[in-house]
């Protein structure tokens, strides 16, 4: 035990020792789009929030352009591809995903780049937003290869069961057709053993993720988002595998251990945030500057949404036994992208259980789905719950669009109204 | 007369059920000559123009015999912002009509479900039957609407009625209760008839698309600047009127099918097969050139310029694409490329 200690021992200010494995897993993905494209195997191109488990089910090797997007910004490459794909015609002011994607498979960047291969075919869905289809629209023509997309009706604030029924239908039948078309498209079976296999390992994974967020309702926070904002990528590459399965073990039992001494992610946790939007993957430090105020980012509804099994209606039991039809459900009441009734709702109810003092607010110029519904969601998180918030304007992925001075100013105000609140 | 708003940027919704219910449909339209003060409260200042357009009108109050509102899923806008539409307004009805944004038989079938329970949810909220043959009855009134609009518009290609009066008809025939629409049509249609004045005088035509411009000083503008809009892909234009709901199915699925077979919008899939209509459309009407039209941020229409771009080249078609703001002080900024794009045609 003692030993343990000395190789573990809980630092402050730093990501847990366990997140550095993220490195090998994320390794291991890049290492099957590899191998996948020598062993000849087919590929798939999938947009966030789309059902990836159905690929690995149909051994299809999944690649993600939003993971690689991210990995573009954060190696500082995406403001070069983004200014590619404006000179194509893309507007200054479309999403800077797409726009990196675009650029990086113009420059025929590698993965490091955040480079990525012509699959075999693509699927997209609108779950989150119509870029997801219109990007692999582009795309697809680009790369002239089938596209399948999934069409997702939107719950709003006044849906009625009888609508959320059928549009559940809706999205199954597609799901079933979905199967066909890659049926046809690789000459795979569908098998149902292995796709309640990996379905277990999605929902296992998703489980461990939720175990780990419970931790952070403790005081102090034993982890930050240098563990989430990037342990959330087998999340969206790699759900249906055992690999990442371990390492949220591993995580959150460093994590545990944290909690069980007494010892947060900040040697001194004064305030308590929550951080609403997408992350600026090309400044990801910027967010470690919270903590010379004493501030720490103790949920993300974007990293936990992913956790994808959070719709009570959808157990274990369905999961394994209606796989598809779980995956519906899941689609339609996906964290994401709550109707703006429940995203009050639940924003309310997560600032009580997470002990949360205010919620930072990520007005993307790049996700306007996301962004819509902040001024509203704001006022009524004050004037119903005495909740303060700040607006932060930029964007996830193009560092144009930052102003590190103005948000540095903005958040400094901030936390003199959280300090004189407390004072209060 | 009690009506029923449209907030629809395409023309997907179906009036027919509206005119069944006893009720009018009235589409919702921007006014560019206001700011969307009040609707910035709500909605950031990035977000599509237009929609910001209208909210600011919604909250400083629509028309006073709007008894409830439909609002029709285009693009992200659409969905997102009816939950804002629900926040700010109180009105009795609140529909969000889910248009697929796919066009296949599995589309079909979920519109089909999504027009039920419209019609279900009118039904209840205002207590009218909406009978098979009251819908019979509100398609025959609509096809003839759509048969005379189609006929008008073939005039514009004779040069003997504008493009901007065009628009303006259709807008008209987009408010007005269908009856005076038909009397005003067709008064329309006996003059032209007789018509003989050539309006041509040198114009360029051109096919207008993009987002769906509402306002018809745009158009007055291009005339302005020698172009005649011979003929569209738009909302407001020939998407109202294209084809017929056939009259000899079941009513609702008539309907659903028509909304479906339509030509397609940015804001659906596979929204490139938009261009195959405009080629077809370049073609038949012979036009000098394509003005593509993008309301500030409307984000279905910039995803599609590049590839349009690329296949109007191959096709050796002037094509000119702008970015305008949803304010006439704007669309006088554009005159320099619009004036320049006519000389190189």
């Amino acid at each position: 035990m003692a030993t343990t200690e000395k190789t573990t021992k809980p630092q402050h200010n730093k990501m847990l020792n366990a997140t550095q494995g993220l490195k090998n897993i994320m390794g291991r993905h890049f290492l099957a789009i590899e191998q996948a494209y020598r062993d000849g195997k087919p590929t798939a191109w999938a947009t966030s929030g789309s059902p990836v488990e159905m690929l690995y089910a149909m051994d299809v090797q999944p690649m993600l352009p939003e993971n690689s997007a991210t990995v573009s910004a954060a190696q500082k490459y995406s403001k070069n591809f983004i200014e590619i794909a404006e000179a194509e015609g893309f507007s200054y002011d479309l999403c800077s995903y797409f726009k990196t994607n675009v650029g990086a498979v113009l420059s025929n960047a590698g993965m490091t780049e955040g480079g990525t291969r012509k699959p075999t075919f693509m699927l997209s869905t609108d779950v989150i937003c119509d870029t997801h289809v219109n990007w692999f629209q582009v795309q697809a023509e680009r790369f002239g290869v089938p596209h399948y997309s999934i069409d997702v009706p939107h719950v709003v604030s006044n849906t009625s069961n009888r609508q959320y029924n059928y549009f559940k239908k809706y999205i199954t039948e597609q799901l079933y057709e979905f199967i066909n078309f890659m049926q046809e498209v690789t000459g795979h079976e569908y098998e149902e053993e292995k796709a309640r296999k990996v379905t277990e390992n999605s929902w296992n994974l998703s489980e461990e993720w939720k175990r780990i967020y419970e931790l952070r309702k403790n005081v102090p926070c034993p982890i930050s988002t240098r563990d989430t904002f990037g342990g959330l990528f087998p999340l969206f590459c790699m759900p249906g595998l055992k690999a990442p399965i371990k390492l949220y073990k591993r995580m959150y039992r460093e994590a545990k251990e944290r909690v069980d001494k007494g010892i947060g992610a900040l040697k001194e946790e004064k305030y308590r945030l929550l951080f609403e939007g997408i992350p600026f993957w090309y400044a990801l430090k910027y967010f470690s500057t919270l903590e010379k105020y004493g501030a720490i980012i103790v949920y993300e509804p974007y990293t936990y949404a992913f956790s994808k099994y959070m719709n009570p209606k959808v157990t274990k039991e369905m999961v394994l036994s209606k796989p598809i039809e779980a995956m519906s459900e899941l689609m339609l009441s996906f964290w994401y992208i709550y109707d703006l009734k429940t995203r009050i709702k639940k924003f309310a109810e997560t600032v009580k259980d997470w002990k949360i003092d205010g919620v930072l607010m990520h007005e993307n110029l790049s996700c306007r789905p996301n962004s819509c519904g902040l001024y509203d969601l704001k006022r009524h998180l004050y004037d119903d719950f005495d909740i303060p918030s700040l607006i932060i304007t930029a964007d996830m992925n193009d560092p144009r669009k930052f102003n590190e001075t103005q948000v540095t100013n903005q958040i400094e105000s901030f936390i003199e109204i959280l300090e004189q609140r407390r004072k209060s | 007369m009690q009506k029923i708003g449209i907030f629809d940027s395409g023309v997907e919704t179906p009036e027919e059920i509206i005119m069944a219910a006893g009720l009018v449909p009235f589409r919702l339209f921007g006014d560019p000559t206001i700011e969307p003060e009040k609707a910035n409260e709500h909605i950031p200042p990035t977000h599509c123009i237009w929609t910001r357009n209208l909210l600011e009108q919604a909250i400083l109050g629509l028309d006073e015999d709007i008894v409830g509102i439909v609002s029709s899923h285009g693009c992200d806008r659409t969905n997102r912002e009816f939950d804002i539409w629900l926040e700010c307004l109180d009105y009795k009805f609140m529909y969000f009509l889910n248009a697929p944004r796919k066009r296949d038989d599995l589309a079909l079938k979920f519109f089909l479900d999504d027009l039920n329970e419209f019609k279900d949810q009118l039904q209840e909220t205002f207590k009218v039957e909406i009978s098979d043959s009251k819908l019979e009855k509100a398609i025959q009134k609509m096809n003839k609407v759509r048969a005379l609009l189609r006929e008008i518009s073939e005039f514009r290609s004779k040069y003997l009625i504008k493009g901007s009066e065009f628009h303006a008809l259709v807008k008209k025939a987009q408010q007005l209760p269908k009856n005076e629409v038909l009397d005003l049509l067709s008064t329309r249609l006996n003059e032209l008839k007789k018509a003989q004045n050539s309006l041509r005088d040198g114009m360029k035509p051109i096919l207008l698309t993009g987002s769906d411009i509402d306002d018809s000083e745009f158009l007055v503008l291009l005339e302005k600047l020698g172009f005649h809009v011979i003929i569209d892909d738009l909302g407001v234009g020939t998407k109202y009127f294209w084809d017929s709901v056939n009259e000899n199915e079941m009513p609702l699925e008539a309907i659903a099918k028509y909304h479906l077979e339509k030509p397609i919008h940015s804001t659906k899939f596979p929204s490139y097969e938009r261009f195959e209509v405009l080629e077809r459309l370049a073609k038949k009407y012979e036009v000098s050139g394509v003005i593509n039209v993008a309301q500030k941020f409307c984000e279905p229409v910039l995803y599609d310029h590049p590839y349009l771009k690329k296949k109007f080249k191959e096709l050796d078609i002037p094509y000119l694409f702008v970015e305008m703001t949803y304010n006439r002080e704007s669309y006088s900024q554009l005159s320099t490329r619009f004036s320049a794009f006519a000389e190189m045609i």
